[in-house]
């Protein structure tokens, strides 16, 4: 069975309306239906858990565990959130349970993701050369180490806003935590990277 | 406004989230200082750095692994397999360990306590109600099994085995008493002729003793002899 087999009004369906009907479709059991509410959030869990754990194979690893969690508790979905902020808390969850069993087991070591992993550029902009290339990916490089560094904490809730774009109240309904411990996170967050990444604050402002 | 107060307030600032009177209190003071307004601009740039990290996407689709996953754990024999085992059952492996010990311990009382004498086998013989004499001993010799050896030689007795005809063979019980030597030699199947002295020398033989749970037991084992070769003993 595949994603193809979802019927076309649901494909004309968009946010939260498609993501509706996706999750009535998935609890009666309907495969195909999983398998498109995957490939339509696989991206977002894929890179977020690849930006959380700073390893692709683990991600890859984690991301998979995580539509399995979702399939299982698809009953409990109240639809309160929006699916997206829901997955995002077990995509934060999964990842947080990865690193403390890391940490129980003597690993905490990541293997550097191969920032070549990006996803392809959008259409329509001017492909970068060479060096240009290998500078962002040596600075995104240094960026993710920085991350990596951060207290899982805060590491979670910047990078939700960062990267994921959220408001500092869907860092809040994501992660089920108040406002103002997202934005003091954020704070602390942003002071810890001024200072580890001051080198690339001063090679140049990147505005 | 103080420069800590601002360099608090700089992240809420940078999100919108401070209120109208105190953004442009915190604005007027970074108009007017220059390395609370450098800060400023540092963490704008740190936000930027890291919303610009490109999007990483997985070499392959995952749809289809993850639906293969599904398949696998629905399957009810093979599902345990598939699933992450700590993460649905987070108390089960702590729990394995009391039952471990119980387990462990069950055993080891089993190990300590079964080094008892052999139980004793009550049989009926004739019809009249009686004991049989214990197990190991001559008159209920065990036989060669798991746990209980084969009798080694010590001295070892050539066998006379010319007076069997050429494809003659006898079928005998030699029963190896608890001290090693031989209690008794039985012929059981064969001709009684010309197998005296073959029977003499087998009850010549003498045997390191069999123990069985530390004791020594006496054996009866079974010995099939040929002019030819001399296949023993037999279990």
């Amino acid at each position: 069975m595949g994603a193809g087999e979802i019927p076309l009004e649901v494909e004309a369906l968009a946010g939260p309306a498609r993501d509706r009907e996706l999750v009535a479709r998935c609890r009666e059991g309907d495969t195909a239906a999983f398998a498109r509410l995957v490939s339509l959030h696989e991206r977002m869990v894929f890179n977020l858990a690849a930006r959380l754990l700073g390893d692709a194979e683990e991600a890859r690893d984690v991301a998979q565990e995580v539509f399995l969690q979702v399939y299982r508790r698809l009953g409990r979905f109240e639809g309160r959130s929006s699916l997206k902020t829901w997955i995002y808390r077990i995509v934060v969850n999964q990842c947080h349970n990865r690193r403390r069993f890391w940490h129980r087991h003597g690993r905490d070591r990541e293997d550097p993701l191969d920032e070549r992993l990006a996803a392809p550029r959008a259409p329509g902009r001017r492909p970068p050369g060479p060096y240009e290339e290998a500078c962002a990916q040596e600075r995104a490089r240094t960026v993710q180490q920085a991350l990596l560094r951060l207290p899982f904490p805060q590491r979670s809730v910047l990078v939700l806003r960062e990267v994921e774009g959220l408001s500092c109240e869907e860092v809040a309904a994501a992660l089920g935590i108040p406002d103002g411990t997202v934005k003091s996170r954020l704070s602390r967050a942003r002071e810890a990277l001024r200072q580890s990444l001051a080198g690339l604050l001063e090679e140049g402002d990147p505005s | 406004m103080s420069c800590g107060v601002v360099r608090r307030r700089l992240s809420r600032w940078l999100d919108g989230e401070l209120e109208a009177g105190a953004a442009r209190r915190l604005e007027a003071h970074l108009a007017a200082c220059a390395a609370c307004a450098r800060r400023a601009r540092e963490l704008r740039a740190v936000s930027r750095l890291v919303s610009e990290l490109p999007a990483l996407s997985a070499a392959e689709s995952l749809a289809a692994s993850v639906v293969d996953r599904l398949d696998m754990a629905r399957r009810p024999a093979l599902g345990f397999l598939f699933r992450g085992f700590s993460s649905t059952r987070p108390f089960i492996l702590p729990s394995l360990v009391p039952a471990t010990l119980v387990v462990v311990t069950v055993l080891a009382g089993v190990l300590l306590f079964d080094s008892g004498p052999l139980p004793e086998v009550h049989l009926a013989p004739g019809g009249a109600w009686g004991a049989t004499p214990a197990l190991g001993t001559e008159g209920n010799p065990v036989f060669p099994s798991a746990g209980i050896d084969l009798p080694r030689e010590t001295t070892s007795v050539p066998l006379p085995t010319e007076a069997l005809s050429g494809d003659e063979s006898v079928f005998l019980e030699q029963l190896v008493a608890r001290d090693g030597s031989v209690a008794d030699v039985t012929l059981l199947e064969g001709d009684a002729t010309g197998t005296a002295s073959l029977m003499n020398a087998l009850r010549q033989q003498r045997f390191e003793p069999v123990r069985y749970r530390g004791r020594p037991v006496a054996v009866s084992v079974y010995r099939l002899i040929s002019r030819m070769e001399v296949r023993s003993p037999l279990t």
